[in-house]
């Protein structure tokens, strides 16, 4: 008898992620250099299509899993996290990303990523922070900067900013990173490793909105002023350096990994299998299982 | 333009001529994007001259393929698209709605200065003689679609003075 040789495994090219519906962001949108950086980060991590899950929420940037041939689901507003902890707790195996925008992650979704950084649920959630609502016509989001004139404050913003990276820092996620489409190589491979991280890792992306964004703000300029935190000599598995420098968004662009927990914390999907299996050491055999309600 | 875990110094012509497919591969569907959106977003003239710069690179890169099947047909491909960034593509960022040909000229112009310059770049510390050929070969071809892309320009009348930001420029959608 002759065992017939497994066929090799095709190597997986970027394309392969790529699928046949065309982005409609407004053309020079920095949304169009995260897709790119998502695809390749995906082929490089080498699991098939069909074995991910992105999930996103509502607006310009959340129409990016239509973009990839990965299953996708683009949700309710602000909702993202909450549905992918959930196909991820049904379905450990597959590789879950979720996307959004500033708006969608930060205001309407802001008190759901506290709660899934607390899970450690195994997922990547990638922010495409473009300091403004762009869908709707260019409204203050949760990140513009003060002083920024729209359509919402038309005398210049009142308050401060959120920070996303102090949010996702401060609630202990074990897997913090920034990056640009203005540097594609960086933006890649640090979505490759948050993907590779086994826990939550948070990537935001400061992609910005060409039709309502500042002018300082756009790819050419982040290209002038971005500093690369592996340049600046950054410890990533000091967490308190990385609060420190986190504190600097919105003056800086830092882009790297700010955090990498050196001992990842078990994920939520272990911790349920370790509960399972102490639970069922100690469980009646399936056909006693009535037992459990008779009274002896 | 960029590229990532590439060592030029050991490359050998077979990965090279992979290289330089995906070059091609990235610098047509880049330049189907910019059709699209430039479609999408009502920018016929620029639309069509995307395309048309699509179906060029589409041309060098089944030249370059049939290349590859010729000298080695059987070997697998061991590099991969992941390696390079916008070498002969234009950026992401590019594309503007209501460029005009001009504009979109000018774009395809610096891509192929860039694509220029990787090969230029490479060639300084390429070591195999196939590689070296290739590569140089390569790099004069950019030389002459850069004199045909500035012979295309020179036939085109100056732009007006409007910028295509005084031009509003509103997400669409799907439907």
């Amino acid at each position: 008898m002759t065992l017939a040789m497994p066929a090799p495994v095709p190597t997986l090219q970027a394309k392969d992620f790529r699928s046949d519906l065309k982005p409609i962001w407004c053309p020079g949108c920095g949304d169009f250099g995260v897709v790119q950086a998502v695809y390749r980060a995906l082929a490089a991590v080498g699991r098939p299509p069909h074995e991910i899950a992105f999930i996103s929420g509502i607006g310009c940037s959340s129409r990016i899993p239509g973009y990839t041939t990965a299953y996708g689901f683009n949700s309710v507003h602000g909702r993202a996290l909450p549905i992918a902890q959930g196909i991820k707790i049904a379905h450990p195996e597959l590789l879950v990303l979720v996307a959004g925008g500033d708006g969608d992650g930060f205001s309407i979704g802001g008190g759901h990523v506290a709660h899934a950084v607390r899970r450690n649920i195994d997922l990547t959630y990638i922010v495409m922070d473009n300091q403004i609502y762009g869908l709707t016509k260019g409204q203050l989001s949760p990140t513009s900067p003060r002083g920024l004139k729209t359509v919402t404050s038309m005398y210049g913003s009142l308050e401060e900013p959120l920070n996303p990276l102090m949010y996702v820092l401060s609630y202990g996620a074990p897997f913090v990173a920034q990056g640009t489409p203005a540097d594609l190589p960086g933006l890649t491979a640090m979505l490759e490793e948050a993907i590779r991280y086994p826990g939550f890792s948070f990537v935001n992306i400061q992609s910005p909105c060409v039709t309502y964004g500042e002018e300082s703000g756009q790819i050419k300029a982040q290209k002038e002023k971005m500093k690369a935190l592996a340049d600046m000599k950054h410890d990533p598995t000091d967490r308190i350096k990385a609060l420190s420098l986190a504190q600097d968004y919105g003056r800086e662009l830092y882009t790297g990994v700010f955090f990498r927990d050196p001992n990842p914390p078990p994920t939520y999907d272990a911790l349920v299998k370790a509960r399972q299996a102490e639970l069922s050491a100690n469980a009646l055999p399936r056909q006693n299982i009535l037992d459990l309600f008779l009274q002896k | 333009m960029a590229t990532r875990g590439i060592d030029f110094a050991r490359l050998s012509l077979k990965d090279a001529l992979d290289l330089a497919i995906f070059i091609e591969e990235e610098a047509k569907e880049r330049y189907e994007d910019f059709a699209s959106q430039m479609e999408t977003h009502h920018t016929p003239d620029s639309a069509r001259f995307y395309k048309f710069m699509a179906g060029n690179e589409e041309k060098h890169r089944a030249e370059l393929a049939e290349r590859r099947g010729k000298l080695f047909p059987k070997d697998p491909v061991t590099v991969s698209r992941q390696m390079l960034f916008d070498v002969e593509a234009p950026d992401t960022d590019e594309a503007r709605t209501f460029m005009t040909p001009r504009q979109a000229l000018t774009v395809a112009l610096r891509c192929e200065e860039k694509a220029w310059a990787f090969f230029d770049g490479a060639l300084k510390v390429i070591k195999d003689a196939g590689v070296k050929e290739l590569f140089t070969e390569l790099r004069q071809e950019e030389v002459e679609h850069q004199d045909l892309v500035k012979a295309e320009l020179a036939k085109l009348p100056a732009d007006d003075r409007f910028k295509t930001e005084d031009f509003e420029d509103e997400p669409v959608s799907h439907d």
